[in-house]
């Protein structure tokens, strides 16, 4: 187990988590941003080693994101939204290096704690999911996309989101190596040279989170950046480990709350922070104090972001399906080393199991010393002018596209469009989430659900296959049923006089 | 009722079923959308209007431009010396030199200096890390 740890390795993994809390350090530029760009690297890497430094940036780029939302109150990444509301207050009044280091500390163990989750859950789910015949699998990605879609701000978008990515990824061949009888469908006339194989996943994904973010900032001029006497982490009050006294509960809860959310495809880092801080708020015994600088909504917030790094892998490895945004992602690093993730991921490549368990502990512990250590230079990251950055990452953008099949100008292309489209996304009120995972899972629920049929022969084999397939419908129906009401409980608040 | 659930597949048009399913789900969701969101897709005119007034134009159709011509120009410069990576090297510092000065606010010497090293030194070292170590030949 231990013969992957290399010097290498590790390299990769602090090399990848300082990058990744620099991205998630400057707002407007996220975790996800950070693999996106970083993902054509993997490609001479190797699959462990690729791993091991995008598992760094991953966290990095999560747990990055405190330094703004505390310092300026501008969240660096949207699950550290919360982390302003006390953050800042903390800053303001001259305890920002105090904040930021409860923040870090808490961070770590929710990173830890949901790594223990991974460890212990994965590999029994995944041994479970063997079990499911094509049934069951296409039940599962059902299941997925109704989650994520009623979790999304606006249910009815949300799903339409996940079906359009389902639509554009059967753009091209009905795939013969995965049953398909290989005919075209979906292709306009005159592009069957370039859309045989569809869209490939990583400039789609390239393009959705690196372009589309980079027109974003363009379309409001790209705000100027901080200037280093913008930026005061104060020392007036020292951080002792006491601030953690009576918050343990607050800190475990939180940290098993993310991890939660993290396992739920599709939801995000925002949803896990602000579910633990409202947890924490509705829990305290100074509720009136959060808002104002209370350092427990602080640390529900950070154990909450950071649990859903351990969390977002566990249906990844278990059943395939991206947990968030950036574990989508992560696919593009098996699919360049033609690993396909799956039930069966864990029992045929133990050897890169252990060395995903190592690199996300490795890289707990990396992010925890260096920006526990060297906060006041972190601090500072901030203040990188962005007219610098973004050419560079635009760069990257286009080598990541152009490299990741070998050197096709399409994907480039792929890549501008899906800027575009991803830009436009917002402007409509689209969800790129639910796209992308509805644009992973399509290929695989068009299988399933064709072979379900083929196989039996009877539409309501999907209803009475096993017992398995009768909870999946339970959950479903509950899921879209619990988001209705919800929605209907806001919509009632919304409209009551204040 | 058996009958109205059977189903058997055709193996030479499988490969139009779930298309032509998400489609009509599609469909009707859009549908389901416009319904709902009616008022707002009839003000939308408005929406568009505010967000077009209130856009960065020169930076934001600016990078648009810029990016288009980068990947035009990519392949024909590349051409020119074929399999050397060149198209890349020589569209990409003139790009990132250009899109980092349309995306900056104050443009001295101080702020361009350091923008006009990155853009030399960016693309070259990518350059050479691709075309060397990692043998990716680039446009």
């Amino acid at each position: 187990m231990f013969e992957i740890i290399t010097p290498l390795f590790i390299s990769l993994i602090v090399g990848g988590t300082l990058i990744g809390i620099i991205f998630g350090a400057i707002p407007g530029m996220t975790a996800t941003m950070a693999v996106a760009v970083c993902l054509p690297l993997t490609y001479s890497l190797g699959l462990d080693n690729g791993l091991a430094l995008l598992l760094g940036l991953y966290v990095g780029g999560i747990s990055g994101g405190l330094v703004p939302a505390i310092l300026l109150g501008i969240p660096g990444t949207p699950s550290s939204i919360t982390t302003t509301f006390d953050g800042y207050p903390m800053a303001q009044r001259g305890e920002g290096e105090k904040a930021l280091r409860i923040g870090i500390v808490s961070s770590l163990v929710g990173g830890l704690i949901s790594l223990l989750v991974l460890d212990l859950f994965a590999p029994t789910l995944a041994d479970f999911a063997i079990k499911f015949s094509y049934v069951e699998k296409f039940l599962i990605i059902f299941f997925a996309l109704t989650v994520m879609a009623a979790l999304s701000s606006d249910m009815l978008l949300g799903i339409f989101s996940g079906v359009l990515g389902i639509f554009v990824s059967l753009i091209g061949t009905y795939d013969i190596s995965r049953g398909g009888n290989g005919e075209l469908r979906l292709v306009p006339p005159g592009t069957e040279y370039w859309l045989e194989s569809g869209f490939s996943l990583l400039p789609v994904l390239i393009g959705l989170f690196g372009l589309a973010a980079i027109l974003e900032q363009a379309e409001i001029g790209v705000p100027k950046g901080h200037s280093a006497s913008e930026v005061k982490v104060g020392k007036h009050t020292r951080f002792s480990f006491g601030v953690f006294k009576g918050e343990s509960f607050n800190l475990l809860r939180s940290s098993l709350i993310g991890t939660f959310v993290g396992i739920l495809p599709g939801v995000g880092g925002s949803a896990a922070s602000i579910i633990s801080y409202t947890n924490a708020k509705t829990f305290s015994k100074r509720p009136e104090n959060f808002g104002k600088g209370e350092p427990a909504g602080i640390i529900a917030s950070e154990s909450g972001n950071n649990g859903l790094t351990g969390g977002a892998l566990v249906p990844l490895l278990s059943l395939g399906i991206p947990g968030d945004s950036t574990t989508a992602l992560l696919i593009g690093a098996f699919t360049l080393q033609g690993i396909q993730v799956g039930p069966l991921f864990i029992g045929n490549n133990p050897g890169t199991w252990d060395a995903m368990i190592i690199a996300m502990l490795i890289a707990n512990i990396a992010m925890f010393a260096m920006m526990y250590f060297a906060i006041r230079y972190f601090a500072l990251v901030v203040t990188i002018p962005k007219h610098i950055l973004f050419p560079v990452i635009l760069m990257m953008c286009v080598i990541g596209a152009y490299t990741i099949n070998y050197g096709i100008m399409f994907d480039v292309w792929t890549l501008l469009i899906f800027g575009v489209l991803g830009w436009l996304f917002t402007k409509l009120r689209l969800e790129v989430a639910p796209f992308i995972i509805g644009f992973i899972l399509g290929p695989s629920a068009e299988i399933y659900f064709i072979k379900s049929l083929e196989s039996f022969g009877d539409v309501t084999i999907f209803f009475t296959k096993s017992w398995i397939a009768v909870i999946l419908w339970v959950l479903i129906i509950g899921s879209v049923a619990g988001a209705v009401l919800m929605a209907k409980k806001n919509r009632q608040v919304a409209e009551e006089p204040v | 009722m058996g009958d109205l659930t059977r189903v058997t597949i055709d193996f030479d048009t499988s490969h139009l079923i779930f298309p032509t399913l998400i489609a009509i789900l599609l469909g009707l969701l859009g549908l389901a959308i416009v319904i709902r969101d009616r008022a707002r897709i009839a003000a939308a005119g408005g929406t568009w209007c505010r967000t077009w007034s209130a856009m960065d134009k020169p930076r934001f159709l600016g990078a648009l431009a810029l990016t288009l011509l980068y990947f035009s120009l990519m392949v024909p410069v590349g051409d020119i010396w074929p399999n050397t990576g060149m198209g890349f090297l020589l569209c990409s510092i003139p790009y990132l030199l250009a899109t980092g000065l349309l995306f900056m606010h104050e443009r001295g010497i101080r702020q361009v200096l350091p923008l006009l090293i990155v853009a030399l030194v960016g693309p070259t070292f990518v350059w050479w890390l691709f075309t060397y170590p990692l043998f990716l030949t680039l446009p």
